[in-house]
């Protein structure tokens, strides 16, 4: 799979542009082996690992330098020649911490993050735009915009009103949490503002990736077919809200709205449902309630 | 697609609890909601691997329940 997306280049950047500046910054730039040796130190002593200082300098050693601070790793500690050491260390765990972090961040801002999925083109930024310009004057929206290349969605939200920061992902399939992390304090939300990440066109990884929002939202399209929760029933489940986009063409592509439904409660029994047109506004309202509710909550 | 990404993350978290010790095998624990694809991990293990100190290691994989996505545990070779 990597061989064929491009995500093993060991070149990939990611970026950040802002789009207020014109300002870019590199986000990430390739680490083949993981974590620098600066990184992977510094991990073993946030960790209480065991390690080795060269010392190249005098300087007294009279305190207990146990690194004893109730995180042991006793099979790490034991197992020095040959045998089985236990792990259990989710293997996400580094975006996860990052993504809590940005949660408390968003609660303590008062600010409603809102973390938008769908296949490219179902119409996520055209939703956007619409909701941007519908509630111009009530709310102040800050977008967050993921795609592999191109500023072309950030330029069309800032056309439609918002503050946005592009990230480009480069060979990415996804955003993650440090780039959230890293946007979301450039944008500077202000409490009782939405936040809304426009996540990488793509119905497969960014289910796995928690960015720290407060819910994700899937987005379809009436001329994708009815199928698409089954086909990709691990994003449906991650998400409460699916927008089904587009409904203006439904009866020109043959759309069968019942199944639709009728789908995506076979993989997500619990998600509100919500059909419009981003582009001619009908049934617009409805998202427009439910997203100033959730507001409400924060 | 995002195996990769995983592939490396698991390289990094052994590699920081091997600190040196030549690593025989890895054991990384997936649920059948984990949303990871088996083969395109062990691919991508090889070639995240190749030229670093975990070059040669074995990737081995252990059912598990639910989402879970861990690193079960490694095997430190007998000659280390």
């Amino acid at each position: 799979m990597c061989g064929i997306c491009g995500c093993a280049d060991p070149t990939n950047q990611v970026t950040m542009t802002d789009m207020a500046s014109g300002k870019t910054s590199t986000l990430r730039s390739a680490m083949p082996d993981g974590l620098s040796a600066a990184e992977a130190h510094a991990f073993a002593h946030a960790h209480g690992l065991p390690h080795d200082h060269d010392h190249d300098h005098d300087h007294a050693h009279d305190h207990d330098h146990a690194h004893d601070h109730g995180h042991p790793h006793p099979a790490a500690a034991t197992a020095q020649h040959g045998g089985t050491v236990a792990l259990e260390t989710a293997i996400l765990a580094k975006n996860d911490a990052i993504a809590e972090r940005n949660r408390g961040w968003f609660e303590g801002r008062g600010v409603l993050a809102l973390n938008f999925v769908s296949s490219p083109g179902a119409g996520k930024t055209a939703l956007l735009e619409a909701t941007i310009k519908a509630l111009a004057g009530q709310v102040v929206i800050t977008v967050i915009e993921g795609d592999q290349m191109t500023s072309n969605d950030a330029d069309r939200i800032r056309a439609a009103g918002a503050a946005a920061i592009q990230i480009n992902t480069g060979a990415g399939c996804h955003l993650e949490a440090d780039m959230v992390a890293e946007a979301a304090r450039a944008l500077d939300p202000p409490p009782g503002s939405l936040l809304l990440i426009e996540n990488v066109g793509n119905l497969v990884c960014p289910a796995m990736f928690d960015l720290g929002e407060a819910m994700k939202i899937a987005v379809i399209s009436t001329t994708e077919g009815e199928d698409k929760p089954l086909k990709y029933p691990h994003m449906f489940r991650a998400v409460q809200i699916v927008i089904i986009n587009k409904m203006d063409l439904a009866p020109h592509v043959g759309f069968d709205e019942a199944t639709c439904r009728a789908n995506i409660r076979t993989v997500n029994p619990d998600a509100e449902i919500i059909c419009l047109s981003a582009k001619t506004g009908q049934n617009l309202k409805s998202w427009l309630d439910r997203l100033m509710e959730l507001r409400g909550t924060i | 697609m995002h195996e990769l990404g995983m592939a490396r993350s698991i390289a990094a978290i052994v590699g920081e609890h091997a600190r040196g010790r030549r690593v025989r095998g890895v054991r990384v624990a997936i649920g059948p909601r984990a949303c990871i694809e088996r083969q395109a991990l062990a691919f991508c293990w090889d070639i995240v691997t190749e030229g670093t100190g975990l070059a040669g290691a074995t990737l081995g994989f252990v059912e598990a329940e639910g989402e879970t996505f861990t690193v079960k545990d490694y095997e430190i070779r007998e000659d280390a």
